[in-house]
């Protein structure tokens, strides 16, 4: 029996997991068609995505540490990280020594620090400033949607695949992911998407939120209710056949971001054609007793990022994933009396995967040339965001962002 | 024409705030009838059992307050204070997050003032604080104390007293506020999430609320002000000059125009409807009704749990239901009791940890408690406790229980779970296929129990 699509009930793309997996084209059958899959792995439309957000406001400035700055050990008199710990890349910047597992990527091209990034009149409210990096939008002209909710939406080519996008974590679904009638799942874990008692299933569900959709206006919350019902029923019923099998992720550390970067090496491993994975690192808003804590941080990042990469580097597919990391500022340049930061502006943000052109992309902090105590930004969010819709996953971004970027993101040469 | 009534497809814009917010009044449309009850006291507490129920349809809108207040009730009250006093020494001995998250949902499930406890849940998503970074479960205690008893009084001593509250001022960095390079963390979130809202205030604003704050220190666990360290300059703060204190500057945040309305508005989302955010003209008769009654929160949640958009169909299912509001009135409704440290647990797994909101921001609510993980796990947690074995219904097992209830055939249990426990009634094939689900071989546990399984997982479950 042939199953239709949430395209085709007119619930608007819902990309649940497995969509139309009740015909035989399911995950199983992905599974098995290894060769097929090895023929054209590396064609645009298999590249993938990971968004890592560090959420809080990482210290860009003791992530890659401008060692040789006067204006920096004056400004953090206690906090600043000395020339003698630091990870040098170049005669000017060095890495946080946590940090110290990426240093063989950085060495091998395969890590990006892109320098100075952040927006027009930044925000300093945690919440607001997430939510601007999310929608690409200022507060006043912002809807509940985000730039890859808005990306998903278009991307309705092939019915029968995987969910185009899964945020693994158990806070709620990321503004960036949302958009009306698209569905992303959030998974807490892999294990806890086992259902204890199947008493309904997702096709019973599904026939009947057809006679919702119509009765209700599309957009209502028991309309939201039941799309999100169907969609979560699905994906367990995928990830019971995936979690039959054994798993070979190898090792990962022992921490919540390594959990998840895990759980993404095992799906993308089975060969599902999700192509954006979402995940987020709690904790860097080191308003007081920053050193300790941000040290642990960053280890748990780049550690987790770099078993990562090492899984997908066995498997012989590390250069159809790129990883992206972003916060949502950086913090004050001068330390506060706490031993800690303040909520700042402009920070780096990193790419991590396949093979790229440069180590450092983007004009160096300069401390002399402040806005109220914080750095300038000097590259858009935007154009980075653009550079990877345009170029990595060979989309067209302009209805992602709300805007074209392209010229700026052609500037900034983040991809050879 | 005047318009005097609300009908349930109308679009939030097209309400009259006058109307909205004016007392509701039965109506031979709109009864004063068990089904409003319900609703009534699902949003304003955590449900009611039948009997409950039959006397406040005979009492009437206003007594149904009362009663969710605990009003004429001193008696239960006393004896339940006593009890919860007895729970709360022991599991303070203990120092576990998960065991006084279980004090407390003891407090939901059997308090005579279901009002005051969902208050408290209010705000301590508004005030929001954390145990993992506290680390002190007396503290967490002793501010949920803080909360519960200012919980409906003045909202002004309220904002005053968590200023000073150890638990609060650890988790906002304040432990120890220096006069040079004063932290900013607490001045930001007073104005931008417990009192004014984003938009409302400058970054100088919050740098020099700042300076105010500084000297302000907690030692062994209690609040302390160090004079040495205190930058006592004038500051200029939301356009008043001559500010000095930290309790002045609390003042001039609490005076700014915008206070009022942005209390109502998370007050509505709280009670009333998740979406779509309300403007400030839509809150102004709320926001009216807290500076008559200089800032005391009750006439203002009064006024909001009698209004006619509140009691109106209109407002039913426009919620969608948190894990703690389905889990307890769940089990209210089914006279339940069960190993609460585990169940404290179980909401962790679905998003709501007691004691441990996700940021300082609270829970967001509204959709963001539904998501593929959560989905599977309310269903998962109520079997879960239909297998605890410490899980009793009337102090009996779930057969032995719906059967004194007189609810033996399966279209009696159905009737009778639709009723209690949904807002928004199941059609023809919601029944058709729970029926069907009932008699699949399927789910490894007897039709009774499938039943309740089923219905956890029909969307309408969700919503309030």
């Amino acid at each position: 029996m042939k199953r239709r699509s949430f395209g085709q009930l007119g619930l608007g793309t819902c990309a649940g997991l497995a969509i139309g997996s009740a015909q035989p084209g399911g995950w199983l059958q992905v599974l098995a068609s290894e060769l097929a899959q090895q023929e054209d792995r590396h064609s645009d439309s298999e590249r993938i995505l990971v968004v890592v957000q560090l959420s809080g406001g990482n210290d860009g400035l003791n992530t890659v540490v401008p060692y040789r700055d006067e204006l920096y050990a004056k400004s953090r008199p206690k906090l600043g990280i000395p020339s003698s710990d630091v990870i040098k890349l170049d005669d000017q910047l060095g890495l946080h020594p946590s940090l110290r597992s990426l240093e063989d990527r950085c060495s091998a091209n395969r890590f990006t620090i892109v320098q100075g990034v952040g927006y027009p009149v930044p925000n300093r409210s945690h919440f607001e400033s997430m939510d601007i990096w999310h929608s690409c939008h200022s507060k006043k002209d912002r809807t509940q949607s985000g730039w890859l909710g808005r990306w998903i939406s278009e991307q309705n080519s092939n019915p029968t695949t995987d969910s185009t996008a899964i945020h693994l974590g158990s806070e709620p679904l990321p503004l960036a992911c949302q958009e009306r009638g698209v569905q992303v799942p959030s998974l807490s874990s892999l294990e806890q998407m086992r259902l204890k008692s199947k008493v309904i299933d997702a096709q019973s569900l599904e026939m009947k939120s057809e006679k919702t959709a119509s009765s209700e206006g599309s957009g209502s919350l028991l309309d939201f209710v039941s799309t999100s019902t169907v969609a979560a029923l699905q994906v367990s019923e995928r990830l019971e056949k995936i979690l039959a099998q054994p798993d070979a992720s190898g090792d990962f550390p022992k921490t919540a971001i390594g959990d998840k970067l895990r759980a993404v090496s095992r799906l993308i491993l089975s060969g599902v054609k999700t192509r954006v994975y979402y995940v987020t690192l709690d904790g860097f808003d080191t308003h007081a007793n920053q050193p300790d804590v941000h040290a642990s941080l960053l280890r748990q990042w780049s550690e987790a990022l770099s078993a990562f990469l090492s899984r997908l580097e066995q498997s012989g597919q590390q250069d159809r994933v790129l990883v992206m990391t972003f916060s949502e500022f950086g913090r004050r340049v001068s330390e506060n009396a706490s031993q800690g930061t303040d909520h700042g502006a402009a920070a780096p943000m990193f790419l991590a995967g396949p093979r790229l052109p440069k180590i450092i992309q983007g004009p160096n902090p300069d401390l002399s040339d402040l806005d109220d105590g914080d750095l300038k930004y000097k590259i858009d969010f935007r154009s980075v965001y653009s550079a990877v819709l345009d170029s990595w996953l060979g989309t067209d971004s302009r209805k992602a962002l709300d805007g074209d970027y392209r010229a700026e993101a052609r500037r900034l040469e983040l991809f050879s | 024409m005047f318009q005097t009534t609300i009908r349930p497809d109308q679009e939030l814009s097209a309400i009259d705030p006058k109307l909205a917010w004016s007392a509701w009044e039965a109506t031979n449309q709109e009864p004063w009838d068990a089904r409003r009850v319900r609703h009534l006291m699902r949003r304003g507490g955590f449900g009611a059992n039948p009997s409950e129920i039959k006397q406040l349809v005979d009492a009437g809108p206003a007594k149904a307050i009362d009663a969710l207040l605990g009003k004429s009730k001193s008696q239960s009250l006393d004896a339940f204070e006593q009890e919860s006093a007895q729970i709360g020494s022991a599991v303070l001995a203990g120092s576990s997050i998960d065991s006084i998250a279980a004090w407390w949902l003891h407090r939901m499930l059997h308090s005579p003032s279901p009002l005051v406890e969902k208050m408290t849940l209010f705000w301590h998503g508004h005030f929001a604080t954390g145990a993992d970074k506290v680390n002190d479960t007396e503290l967490m205690v002793q501010q949920n104390k803080l909360l519960r008893d200012h919980a409906l009084g003045d909202f002004r001593q309220m904002v005053h007293a968590v200023s000073k509250d150890p638990a609060m001022l650890l988790y906002l960095d304040s432990a120890s506020n220096r006069k040079t390079h004063p932290n900013e963390n607490y001045a930001r979130e007073l104005m931008e999430l417990f009192c004014l809202g984003e938009g409302n205030y400058t970054e100088q604003d919050v740098q020099q609320l700042a300076r105010c704050f500084s000297g302000w220190e907690i030692r062994r666990k209690s609040f302390r002000f160090n004079p040495y360290q205190h930058d006592s300059g004038l500051k200029k703060l939301l356009g008043q000059e001559g500010i000095e204190s930290g309790e002045e500057a609390i003042d001039a945040v609490l005076a700014h125009r915008s206070m009022p309305t942005f209390i109502s508005g998370k007050l509505v989302r709280f009670f009333v409807f998740d979406e779509p955010n309300p403007t400030a003209e839509f809150l102004e008769p709320l926001a009216d009704v807290f500076r008559r009654s200089n800032f005391t929160i009750e006439p203002l949640v009064r006024t909001i749990l009698s209004s006619k958009l509140m009691l109106s169909d209109w407002s039913i299912g426009k919620k969608v239901r948190s894990p703690i509001d389905f889990v307890v009135e769940w089990m209210r409704n089914l006279q339940m009791t069960t190993n609460l440290d585990r169940l404290a647990k179980g909401l962790e797994g679905i998003g709501q940890a007691l004691f441990n909101p996700p940021n300082v921001k609270g829970w967001d609510g509204g959709r963001a408690w539904i998501n593929s993980s959560t989905l599977i796990g309310r269903s998962n947690l109520i079997v879960d406790l239909l297998r605890e074995p410490a899980t009793r219904f009337g102090r009996t097992d779930l057969d032995a229980w719906v059967k004194s209830e007189r609810l033996t055939s399966q279209s009696q249990w159905l009737e009778w779970l639709e009723t209690s426990l949904l807002s928004v009634p199941l059609n023809a094939s919601d029944k058709e296929r729970l029926q069907s689900v009932v008699a699949s071989s399927d789910g490894g546990l007897d039709a009774r129990r499938k039943l309740l399984v089923a219905l956890s997982q029909n969307p309408k479950f969700h919503l309030s």
